[in-house]
């Protein structure tokens, strides 16, 4: 108890607190980037953005400000742009202007926002499918008159327009599959761009050939119309991929960009990251983020470590603690030395251990790839056989390569090549309806196949935030307890005064102690909340008691009973689970007593206690060495390993950046029940795109015979590739009736909580 | 309105009137011995009127408005009342028209009252004086509020909108003179075609400074379907109407195609004129009005963009479907029933989009005729876009060309989707340019809406019937294998169906009549009210003022 | 048919036409907020807005005195 009467913050507070609002705005203007022009550009993410009213409320009231130049609202991308007429501007002006809107906002991740402006990759395959949808409308034009009839020198001619409309087009639209099929072939596999590419090119070749010598088939219309149906599955998903991506980075970024360092002079300045060493000193405020690991030299406080170590209480800390980057700071503002720069930080640390978990998963083939392994040879082994067989029937070579190619031709993955993007784009867009973002297809395809689920307890199962199992009775107690618990920010406080129903007493003299409690008098009668030990300084009563306690000065002492809240829909997702005959387990950084609560309470027989990242990250790859193919569900940044280790995993929106980035999908929503549902589309994904492969394989078992048979003309080649690819469109469609998402439960008052 | 143009306006407007004096008066000179001079004289009189109107004003005080903080309208008004006087003249000409089929003595004997010179009047009276006034009014609206910026100068509007009037009233007389190219939608004579290019590409250009000036980065899409409305029009008009004059005193021009080649680039431009002049302006009408109106935005807007470009690209090659049957060679044929059929896709998407966007607003659609004229534009859209793939298929051709279902496929688009569109745009529109609360009798909207529906209805009914009943008539071969029935036969078949067809467009003709009524009455009586918003709804329904968001 | 010589020149100068206008539409994102711009003309003022430079110079009127 000594430590109380020499806390220094008590005499340097205005200071400090001076400095922590400096920080916030530092903070704020870190996300402004500068202009060519002298003028700053900043991204405002707005959670909240619903509608067109919302838009123009919002860019009306902007565009109305004097610092504003411009403000451009997203409702796609729920984020607005903000053009300030000078680039030192505080941007937390205009975040309180919409705050007071009824917008609250946080600046998006401007390192992530600089690949934003330009998505090249979309327009570049936008452009791809422009170029070949045009190609296609001419070339089909002309087709259709030599199909309908046009012959002698006018379907020479229209062969010739059609060629000189194809070379071009194909040279520019079928970019991107050449150059992945050569990638693939420079390594000796076999991916679908590989016959796409070679029947594309094929074609082309065999219709210019033909064009030359004044014959009747030319191939024009398919190839070019292969590269677009093909582009648009590959710009679906891309969009798709796009769409999620933008999503996470209009998440609050959680990891702060700088920090306040005392200078030599004892002035206080923000310096970025980058620029702070080991042994530099920084002051770190209320409801701030570590930012690198440090030892605190004065004051204490009161930490929230869960997402660092999964604990789900939180911790007292004072002079000596050590701070891992990442936890977040409670209730005072401390004064710290830096142990090491952020690149040797825990987060660089546990960013280093994902890379190398990620690592092991890099084995998966994306089943469109399977599926093209084993296709490619045999429609090529088919294709030559053909040549074969026509060559040793006919003595023609012509006719031979004819047929050959033609073969290729009607066999090319167009509908293959749609099966899975079409299916996946549908799926995502049905989960982000549900509030779920998917990172990529290949995701999807991996969440279908789960044999076990992992769990991480505090913040996936659990809610962050406490509750009040049962408080003291006495009235006059707790009157000032609710009185003393408004004082702070401290979560358990908060807890305590959400818990109590009546109105607060008078209360002179409050003053927060940060790591132990809050004392004050009421009626000249002293009372204090907080830990056991400290209260006990004026009422023995409480010595021994479970904290928090609250006790007037030599009277009785109650202690109130903090509980976890378990997310709503934890008991139905893990029962559900249970039901499919799939094991669950948990993983908790926490420590044993509270972890075997919740797992009771959950009816989860495996469960491990005070796992470090390493402990969980072992965990799961004795799963996979095991054969088994973990979903691993989880939020901290000691689990973000651990979520690129697992098979799959997802993490909720309020994870930790690190988890957030790891993770395969995020859940924007509270419930727990979205795990479930993204396994069921997954599931529902995979047995259209299954149908779909059918589909395929069965038009293919109708094809290949006649082109074999030298029975297809360019007009049958064409009806069946596009009835195939509307055939697989079609199908895929139907996810967005299937796997309609069960009316989320409500969450369960009272029984849902379970002692801490 | 010409207290609004500053001096220096009014003296640039004194001079092209001037220019066009001085061109009626070579015309009136050059070819005093033909039509062409009657034509000098309209032109001299026409930009001699126009002069005085802004000489009276050349002293006037200098505008006090100031133009950055509103928008351009008086060109806008004007052309609505101008849509609205060539609607009620086209279609009291329509109605003569049809009634001179069921009923032969109401030509009167006159040579400039047969049939041949009223009907195009009657067919330019609507296509180019009811819809293109009304598209030019409604993009000067759309484009300036869909860009946050104000057009560009205060002259050139005027200049596209009265010299589109000019033409429209050259195009009218002439054919009462008898002067025609023959062509069908494109009948005015060289001089007239030659004019209407200079106005088109003026139209084109404000177009262009206008977005150019935009203040709203986005273009939304109504002024896409705009655009290619103006540019692909330009196109088609000269491509059709490449013609040699006889001689240039006077109206008479030989087409620079013959034969067969000229009846391709006739229909080339025909079913374009259609694609591009009655379908993508007014859908461009569709996608603004409606979800105002409605106060929701377009059900998918990505959707509407792809279907623009759908009809952009599947409607050129479409007209040879009017040749079935001809001398054109059967592939080209084939080419337009393929793409007339695939065609359905866009133009569904776009109806569907249209009657997406209403829906959740049905209640809306049940208390405001206004939105219920969209509404079944919509619907009639869709049926006649179905109707016309229908129709290009061969075998379906045989039976329906040169048919009275053809006139009624016309009419299920032009009375159905054009003129329903347009005036349910105007009801919207007109009391938001004008300032006034509503309009000046929600009862007469309603009466308007009901007999444009029933007029419509009972006008394609007729028209089904007759034109089946005229199609089987005609194959239908008796045993020896002559002709069943003669052409007198057919005739007094249709009889009872041309006096429908006259009373449905009566009708039609009533509403139109009403509706020039509501709104002269809504300028003249209703009260002023200055709108914060834009916001349009409130009028006939009482509805909220601002739309529930939804 | 020989008109056909002339039409489809037209026509697929027509068609690059409309290619060029959308590979400009692209490249001044007019795709990337399909979404907010479908609602934008719902919620449009009465009055043309002020072009951002002039905006900026009536606020530095408005503050000098």
């Amino acid at each position: 108890m000594s430590g109380i009467g020499t806390h220094p913050q008590t005499c340097s507070g205005d200071q400090l607190q001076v400095s922590s609002r400096e920080w916030r705005e530092a903070e704020a203007r870190a996300g402004v980037r500068l202009l060519a022009n002298g003028q700053g550009h900043c991204v405002l993410s707005i959670p909240d953005l619903r509608c067109g009213g919302c838009v123009a409320k919002i860019e009306r009231t902007l565009n109305a400000r004097a610092d504003v130049v411009t403000a451009r609202v997203n409702l796609t991308l729920k984020q607005a742009v903000v053009t300030f007429a000078d680039a030192d501007t505080d941007p937390t002006c205009v975040i309180s202007a919409l705050a007071l809107l009824g917008y609250p906002a946080i600046p998006a991740d401007v390192a992530q926002q600089d690949e934003d402006d330009t998505d090249d990759v979309g327009r570049g395959l936008l452009r791809a499918i422009a170029v070949a949808g045009f190609g296609a409308m001419n070339i089909m034009l002309l087709s259709v008159a030599v199909w309908s009839g046009a012959a002698g020198e006018t379907r020479d001619t229209f062969h010739l327009i059609s060629a000189l409309i194809a070379i071009p087009v194909v040279a520019y639209a079928g970019q991107p599959f050449f150059r992945s099929a050569f990638q693939a072939l420079r390594m000796g596999r076999l991916n679908m761009d590989v016959p796409i590419a070679v029947a594309v090119v094929l074609a082309l070749a065999l219709s210019l050939v033909e064009t030359m010598r004044g014959g009747e088939q030319a191939f024009f219309d398919a190839a070019v119309t292969l590269l677009f149906f093909l582009l648009s599955g590959r710009y679906l998903d891309h969009l798709m991929r796009e769409r999620a991506r933008s999503a996470v980075s209009g998440l609050a970024r959680l990891s702060p960009r700088g920090a306040m360092l005392r200078q030599p002079d004892g002035t206080l300045t923000y310096m970025p990251l980058s620029s702070i060493t080991p042994g530099a000193i920084i002051t770190i405020g209320l409801d701030e983020r570590v930012p690198v690991d440090v030892r605190i030299i004065s004051g204490s406080t009161d930490l929230d470590r869960s997402l660092v170590t999964g604990e789900a209480m939180p911790v007292p800390a004072g002079f000596g603690d050590t701070l891992e980057a990442g936890t977040l700071n409670l209730t005072g503002v401390v004064e710290a030395e830096v142990l090491r720069s952020a690149d040797g930080s825990f987060l660089a640390q546990m960013m280093r251990m994902q890379s190398e978990a990620e690592t092991g998963r890099g084995t998966y083939v994306r089943i469109a790839d399977r599926a093209a392994q084993l296709y490619a040879p045999v429609v090529h082994l088919l294709s030559l056989a053909t040549f074969v067989g026509w060559f040793l029937a006919t003595g023609e070579w012509h006719t031979a390569i004819f047929i050959a190619i033609s073969v290729l031709i009607i066999t090319c993955p167009c509908a293959l090549g749609l099966a899975v993007p079409v299916a996946h784009v549908v799926a995502s867009g049905r989960l982000m309806r549900m509030g779920i973002l998917m990172k990529d297809g290949s995701a999807l395809e991996r969440l279908a196949e789960i044999d076990r689920v992992v769990f991480d307890k505090t913040g996936t199962l659990t809610m962050g935030t406490a509750a009040i199992g049962c408080g003291p009775g006495d009235p006059a107690l707790r009157t000032a307890a609710k009185a003393l618990a408004l004082k702070t920010v401290h979560p358990a406080a908060r807890a305590i005064a959400m818990s109590i129903a009546e109105q607060p007493c008078q209360l002179d003299d409050a003053i927060e102690v940060p790591g132990f409690g809050i004392a004050g008098c009421v009626g000249g009668r002293a009372v204090r909340l907080g830990r056991a030990d400290w209260v006990a300084d004026i009422c023995l009563q409480a010595k021994g008691k479970a904290s928090p306690v609250c006790a007037f000065a030599d009277g009785p002492a109650m202690s109130f009973d903090l509980i976890e809240t378990l997310r709503p829909g934890a008991v139905d997702a893990i029962s559900s689970f249970a039901e499919a005959g799939i094991p669950v387990a948990m993983l908790s950084g926490d420590i044993a007593a509270r972890a075997n609560s919740i797992a009771n309470q959950l009816d989860i027989a495996d469960v491990r206690s005070d796992e470090t990242p390493a402990d969980k990250i072992a965990a799961l790859n004795v799963l996979r060495d095991a054969g088994h193919r973990a979903l691993m569900v989880g939020d901290g940044l000691n689990d973000a390993a651990a979520l690129a280790a697992a098979h799959v995993s997802m993490a909720p929106s309020s994870a930790s950046d690190a988890g957030r980035t790891a993770a395969d999908f995020i859940f924007l929503r509270d419930g727990l029940d979205a795990v479930t549902a993204a396994w069921h589309m997954a599931r529902a994904t995979a047995r259209i795109v299954r149908q779909n492969f059918a589909l395929a394989i069965t038009y293919n078992c109708i094809a290949i015979p006649l082109a074999m048979a030298g029975l297809v003309t360019p007009l049958i080649a064409a009806l069946a590739m596009s009835g195939s690819s509307l055939l697989v469109i079609g199908n895929a469609l139907r996810l967005n009736r299937a796997a309609k998402p069960r009316p989320m439960p409500m969450p369960r008052a009272g029984g849902m909580e379970v002692p801490a | 309105m010409m207290s609004n143009l500053t001096s220096t306006e009014r003296a640039r407007a004194m001079l092209i009137t001037v220019a066009g004096v001085l061109i009626g008066l070579t015309m009136a000179a050059v070819g005093r011995n033909d039509p062409m001079g009657a034509h000098g004289w309209i032109v001299l009189l026409f930009c001699g009127v126009l002069f005085f109107l802004v000489a009276q004003t050349l002293y006037d005080a200098e505008p006090v408005e100031d133009r950055s903080t509103s928008y351009y309208d008086d060109p806008t008004k004007v052309g609505i009342l101008l849509a609205l006087f060539w609607a009620v003249v086209a279609m009291g000409m329509g109605v003569w028209v049809a009634s001179q089929l069921a009923w032969p003595d109401l030509r009167f004997d006159a040579a400039w009252s047969s049939f041949g010179r009223i009907r195009p009047v009657h067919t330019s009276g609507v296509i180019f004086g009811f819809g293109g006034n009304a598209l030019i009014a409604t993009s000067y609206h759309i484009m300036q509020r869909t860009s946050r910026a104000r057009m560009p100068d205060q002259v050139s509007p005027w200049f596209v909108l009265l010299g589109f009037n000019l033409f429209c009233v050259v195009a009218a007389s002439g054919y009462l003179m008898g002067i025609t190219q023959s062509k069908e939608y494109a009948e005015p004579e060289w001089y007239a075609d030659l004019w209407l290019v200079i106005v088109w590409v003026v139209y084109f250009i404000l177009y262009i400074r206008t977005l150019a000036r935009r203040n709203e980065p986005h273009i939304y899409v109504a002024n896409w379907y705009y655009l290619s409305f103006i540019l692909v029009v330009a196109i088609l008009h000269i491509v059709n109407n490449l013609a040699v004059p006889a001689s240039f005193s006077g109206a008479k021009s030989y087409s620079a195609f013959a034969g067969v080649q000229d009846a391709m680039v006739q229909w080339w431009y025909g079913h374009n004129a259609v694609a591009f002049f009655l379908t993508t302006g007014f859908l461009g009408m569709l996608y603004y009005f409606l979800p105002k109106r409605a106060g929701r935005p377009i059900y998918s807007y990505r959707l509407s963009i792809l279907s623009f470009w759908g009809i952009v690209f599947f409607y050129i090659w479409v007209g040879s479907h009017h040749l079935h049957y001809t001398a054109l060679p059967q592939w080209v044929q084939t080419l337009g029933v393929t793409f007339s059929v695939m065609l359905l896709v866009p133009s569904w998407a776009s109806a569907g989009n249209a009657l997406m966007t209403l829906n959740g607003a049905w209640h809306k659609v049940r208390d405001d005729a206004t939105l219920r004229f969209m509404m079944v534009a919509a619907v009639f859209y869709g049926l006649s876009t179905f109707e016309g793939s229908f129709m290009a298929i061969r075998p379906v051709n045989a039976l329906s060309h040169y048919t009275d279902w053809t006139v009624g496929h016309v009419h299920s688009g032009a009375m159905g989707w054009v003129a329903m569109i347009t005036f349910g745009s105007i009801y919207a529109l007109t009391p938001m340019l004008w300032r006034r609360e509503t309009m000046y009798s929600w009862k007469a909207v309603e009466w308007h809406f009901w007999l444009a529906l029933s007029g419509t209805v009972i006008y394609i009914f007729a028209m089904w019937n007759s034109g089946i009943t005229q199609g089987l008539m005609w194959r239908t071969y008796t045993e020896s294998g002559t002709l069943r029935f003669s052409f007198v036969d057919t005739l007094i078949a249709m009889h009872p169906y041309y006096i429908a067809r006259a009373f449905g467009g009566l009708l039609f003709f009533a509403g139109a009549c009403i509706c020039f009524w509501n709104v002269v009455m809504t300028i003249r009586r209703v009260p002023n009210h200055a709108p914060e918003a834009d916001y349009p709804t409130i009028p006939e329904a009482m509805e909220p003022a601002v739309p529930a968001a939804e | 048919m020989t008109i056909l010589a002339f039409l489809i020149p037209v026509t697929l100068s027509m068609g690059a036409i409309g290619l060029g206008v959308f590979f400009w539409s692209l490249r001044s994102n007019q795709y990337d907020d399909l979404s907010g711009d479908a609602e934008r003309i719902l919620f449009d003022d009465d009055h043309p807005l002020l072009a951002a430079s002039a905006r900026l110079s009536n606020t530095t009127k408005e503050t000098a005195p």
